[in-house]
């Protein structure tokens, strides 16, 4: 009877020498491992995004939270004139990076996604574009 | 038939049959990239290599080799497979993989076949094309960098089409598919290239980045555009009609599609569409709720159905389905007790509702589109049937270029018909059909070339006695041929062995109306060409359903007023209320002032249309109606096929579809159970309509029902006069242009791109005795009006001969015509 009790003890006090793995957040801020999917990213190259608007992304998506518009800029090239994602619906798989033929995409370490409005929840291509 | 094995399978074809086709019919798929069913064999890709046994092991092209008795091919060995993975290696050699850019990636076969050989990586290197994009054009994007030179494009515009825009220029590796003298696209635009290519070396601009091919879903319908009846894939994405699909095993035409069947879809989804009902209040149309419009029309129908209904006459167009034709009248005929209904001016259906009526003993053409492949003589009234109905024109291009047709084309013009091989093309005057055609039937008679059974067909003696003034010496001045030209084809005609009459019909064509079209069943009965293969009349109604309309009986009966009389009675003032469905006969009826003051006058106008027409601007009440995408239905085209109308997308705005508009009022106003749904109706139709007895709305299937022609026929002598010319002016004749079908095309993107206003085409002899080019404006004026419409100088027409397309709202023809065959006008610059 004594005996498991005293097992558990000996279990709680050899954690109280140990490192803890509780963070007190916010004050203190996790490391994020490489490879971690948080917010999307439009990657930059030449002053302008990468994405040609090839719609891989909006096709692979299992949340069906992408929405991309193709637009003719002026030299007839493709764009994405639209480039929305619905943070609600977006379940963070990364098959959209997968998936991109141009590496126009990525995921940054960005997890505090907390907001007020539903509508804020959906990051337009500018919103996307900023983090560089 | 030919018996081979293809990969332990034992097949029998016949034996002009083709490996290709062997193996197809075996189900075994063999890959290809230059082929295709429609063309000729052209073995230029080398996908398709099989190895034959007979033949040691060599490896043939399966698409040019044909079919010998004890062949054991093979389709797939591990030396195929390599020899595949090389050719598409090679092609990839100067391909862009900008397979994420490009519109064809979903629907490209070079990319399919990439991935189904697995070819991830390429041996060679070179550098890719540097050709010059051509983004100029407005319809067809064309990028020769991405081309794999498979011909395609040139083939099917050359074989098919017959127009040859495009050409193999230079040779070897600096070899590429251009154009004349490498310029710009200057074609018909029908697109025929931009479906058949494998690649995406030809795209459709006005489609260019809207979707990716695997976002579209598919809907099957059929063509809204002209009578032909082709059919046709919308492309739909959000609820929006974005293309036009390429399907090769659609219909009769295997998915060839003229220039506004492919690019005139965006009128279904253009930002004019009427989206809520209007009516007008202190002499301006607003915006009102359908409760309210549809009430202040259901009393103006009350009232003139207590009136005894005569006061209330309706104007349709024959692109509404048969279903809301049949509704339609009922609504007229039962419901208000009017007999006042009638479509297309009345004179546009004449020539099937009167002519083939009163001379086959039934209101269709005895042949059908099939018929056009398989006679030896075609004879094609005007040259304007390519232009009224092209994907027929591209069946006389197949039967005069395959088949070895004899065309014959009697026209007051020439026309893209008169240029293909050994065509010959009587130029006669305008007007002068009637004439020229009972001529040639005096000649068959004359000569003794009468069929044996013609004695059988009552009236022979009447006819003969009423064409003793037309002998072809006597005539051959009014008709502008010489006499021996008349007796020629009159003998021609009669000796081959089969011969078919083609007719176009249509609100450009007043001259074609009964007479004409019974001259030509008189021609054929004649000589014995009705009721065989190959053989008869086959007259074509302009739009979409005008068949359909003429089997629904929507023409004038029991002493109704047509169309004619109707206008006339709203300025008499005798039409109190007109209900116009979809016509726009501002436009496209003759003498526009006349019309404009009949509209004007009538104390209740309603229009329902897709679009606030020329006609719906003088409305009282305007109801949006829905286009041919959003609705169910059947349409009758030429060669009375009736084929299901499929909807794609849900209507635009609040717009309705003129079935459930018109199944409201018919309700109210007949105090009835509305019908449950279209095949309700199609039931009613099949009970009430003798021709469609028996055909059941779940029965039409894929490719529709063609309903079965019988009657008594009899000779009824047609009266054709010579067309008096008035000196010193020039013979106006009015007629389709090849992008535009009716009015409603104006409202597509495509053909107002290549075709945007009206224009004159006259002769180069006119041109230059008025000192014009093209271009310029030209003053017409005719006893009733005068517009002022660009000058197109052209080798096709003859002296003293102009012509004008009639569908445009702006300085529209109409304001010249009065509705005879010919309209003589003054021309000035």
């Amino acid at each position: 009877m004594i005996m498991p009790l005293l097992q558990g003890l000996k279990i709680t006090f050899s954690h109280m020498f140990k490192k803890t793995i509780t963070l007190q957040y916010p004050h203190e801020r996790p490391n994020i491992p490489p490879g971690f999917r948080g917010l999307h990213a439009l990657n930059v190259s030449h002053d302008k995004a990468k994405c040609v608007a090839c719609y891989l992304c909006p096709t692979v998506c299992p949340a069906k939270c992408i929405t991309v518009e193709a637009g003719e800029d002026a030299n007839h090239d493709k764009y994405a004139a639209k480039y929305e994602i619905d943070m609600l619906r977006c379940i963070f798989c990364g098959y959209c990076v997968e998936a991109c033929p141009v590496d126009a995409i990525r995921m940054t370490d960005t997890f505090e996604l907390a907001n007020m409005k539903r509508a804020d929840f959906v990051f337009t291509k500018e919103t996307l574009l900023e983090k560089k | 038939m030919v018996n081979l094995t293809i990969d332990d399978k034992q097949v029998t074809v016949p034996k002009d049959a083709t490996i290709y086709d062997a193996a197809k019919a075996a189900g075994i798929r063999i890959p290809i990239l230059c082929h295709d069913k429609k063309l000729h064999p052209f073995g230029g890709c080398r996908m398709c290599l099989v190895e034959v046994e007979q033949m040691k092991g060599r490896q043939i092209p399966a698409c040019t080799t044909p079919v010998t008795e004890g062949m054991i091919v093979r389709t797939s060995t591990p030396d195929i497979i390599q020899a595949r993975k090389m050719v598409l290696e090679l092609l990839l050699l100067k391909h862009p993989i900008d397979c994420p850019v490009c519109d064809a990636a979903g629907d490209c076969d070079l990319q399919n076949l990439t991935y189904e050989y697995k070819v991830n990586a390429n041996r060679f290197t070179d550098e890719k094309f540097q050709h010059k994009i051509d983004y100029e054009n407005p319809l067809i994007e064309r990028d020769m960098n991405r081309c794999i030179h498979c011909g395609k494009c040139a083939r099917i515009c050359d074989e098919i089409v017959s127009y040859g825009a495009y050409s193999f220029l230079n040779r070897g590796l600096e070899a590429k598919i251009g154009t004349e003298f490498d310029g710009p696209l200057n074609c018909e635009f029908c697109g025929s290239c931009v479906s058949v290519c494998p690649v995406g070396a030809l795209l459709s601009r006005p489609f260019k980045f809207k979707a990716r091919w695997w976002a579209l879903s598919k809907t099957k319908t059929v063509c809204s555009y002209c009578g032909t009846g082709c059919q046709l894939t919308l492309g739909i994405k959000d609820g929006k009609v974005l293309t036009t699909i390429y399907d090769e095993n659609q219909g009769f035409h295997n998915g060839q599609l003229c220039t506004r069947g492919r690019w005139g879809y965006q009128f279904v989804n253009s930002d004019k569409r009427l989206t809520t009902p209007l009516i007008r209040k202190n002499g301006k149309l607003v915006q009102a709720s359908w409760e309210e419009a549809l009430s202040a029309v259901k009393e103006r129908l009350f009232s003139a159905k207590t009136a005894g209904g005569e006061s209330a006459a309706c104007l349709v167009t024959p692109r509404l389905t048969n279903e809301e034709l049949f509704v339609l009248k009922k609504l007229f005929n039962v419901a208000l007790g009017s007999q006042n209904i009638d479509h297309s001016a009345g004179y546009a259906h004449n020539a099937l509702s009167a002519g083939a009526l009163e001379s086959l003993g039934y209101a269709a053409s005895p042949s059908t589109i099939a018929d056009i492949q398989k006679t030896n003589l075609l004879l094609v009234v005007k040259s304007d049937a390519y232009e009224t109905h092209p994907v027929l024109g591209f069946e006389i291009n197949l039967g005069v270029k395959r088949k070895g047709v004899d065309l014959r084309v009697v026209s007051d013009k020439r026309g893209k018909l008169s240029r293909l091989p050994d065509a010959t093309t009587y130029v006669h005057k305008p007007g002068s059909e009637v004439l020229l055609f009972n001529a040639m039937a005096r000649v068959i008679i004359g000569e003794n070339l009468v069929d044996a059974g013609a004695s059988s067909i009552s009236g022979l003696a009447e006819l003969k006695n009423s064409l003793q003034g037309y002998a072809p010496e006597k005539v051959a001045e009014a008709c502008g041929m010489s006499a021996d030209e008349i007796i020629v084809l009159a003998r021609d005609y009669a000796k081959a062995e089969k011969a078919l009459i083609m007719l176009p019909l249509g609100l450009g064509y007043p001259g074609h109306g009964k007479d004409l079209a019974q001259a030509l069943i008189n021609l054929a009965l004649l000589t014995g060409k009705i009721g065989k293969e190959g053989c008869g009349v086959l007259i074509m109604g302009e739009k979409n359903n005008s068949q359909g309309a003429v089997d629904m009986g929507v023409y004038p009966a029991k002493g109704g007023k047509d169309a004619v009389a109707i206008l006339d009675g709203c300025a008499a003032g005798t039409v109190k209320t007109l209900y116009v469905v979809g016509e726009n006969p501002v436009v496209s009826y003759p003498n526009r002032k006349a019309v404009e003051a009949a509209l004007d006058k009538v104390e209740f106008l309603i229009v329902q249309d897709l679009f606030l027409t020329e006609t719906a601007e003088k409305a009282h009440v305007v109801l949006p109606a829905c286009s041919f995408a959003e609705k169910d239905g059947t349409f009758t085209s030429v060669g009375k096929v009736i084929q299901r109308v499929n909807r794609a997308i849900a209507p635009v705005g609040l717009s309705r579809s003129d079935f459930e508009i018109l199944n409201a009022l018919y309700a109210a106003c007949a105090n009835t159970q509305p019908y449950a749904d279209v095949a309700a109706v199609f039931a009613e139709i099949s009970e009430n309509v003798p021709a469609y007895k028996g055909i059941s709305y779940a029965g039409l299937g894929e490719n529709g029902v063609i309903w079965p022609a019988g009657g008594t026929p009899r000779f009824v002598p047609a009266e054709g006069g010579a067309v008096q010319g008035e000196s010193g002016k020039y013979a106006l004749l009015t007629g389709s242009a090849l992008n535009h079908c009716g009015t409603l095309s104006r409202f597509g993107e495509g053909p107002m791109y290549v075709c945007p206003a009206g224009y004159a085409e006259l002769s180069y002899t006119d041109a230059s005795a008025l000192k014009v080019k093209n271009d310029d404006l030209l003053t017409l004026k005719s006893a009733s009006g005068e517009v002022r419409l660009k000058a197109k100088v052209s080798a096709r027409m003859p002296q003293g001969v102009i012509f004008a397309p009639y569908h445009f709202g702006e300085e529209s023809v109409n304001t010249l015509t009065t509705g005879a065959p010919v309209t003589w006008v003054n021309v000035s610059k």
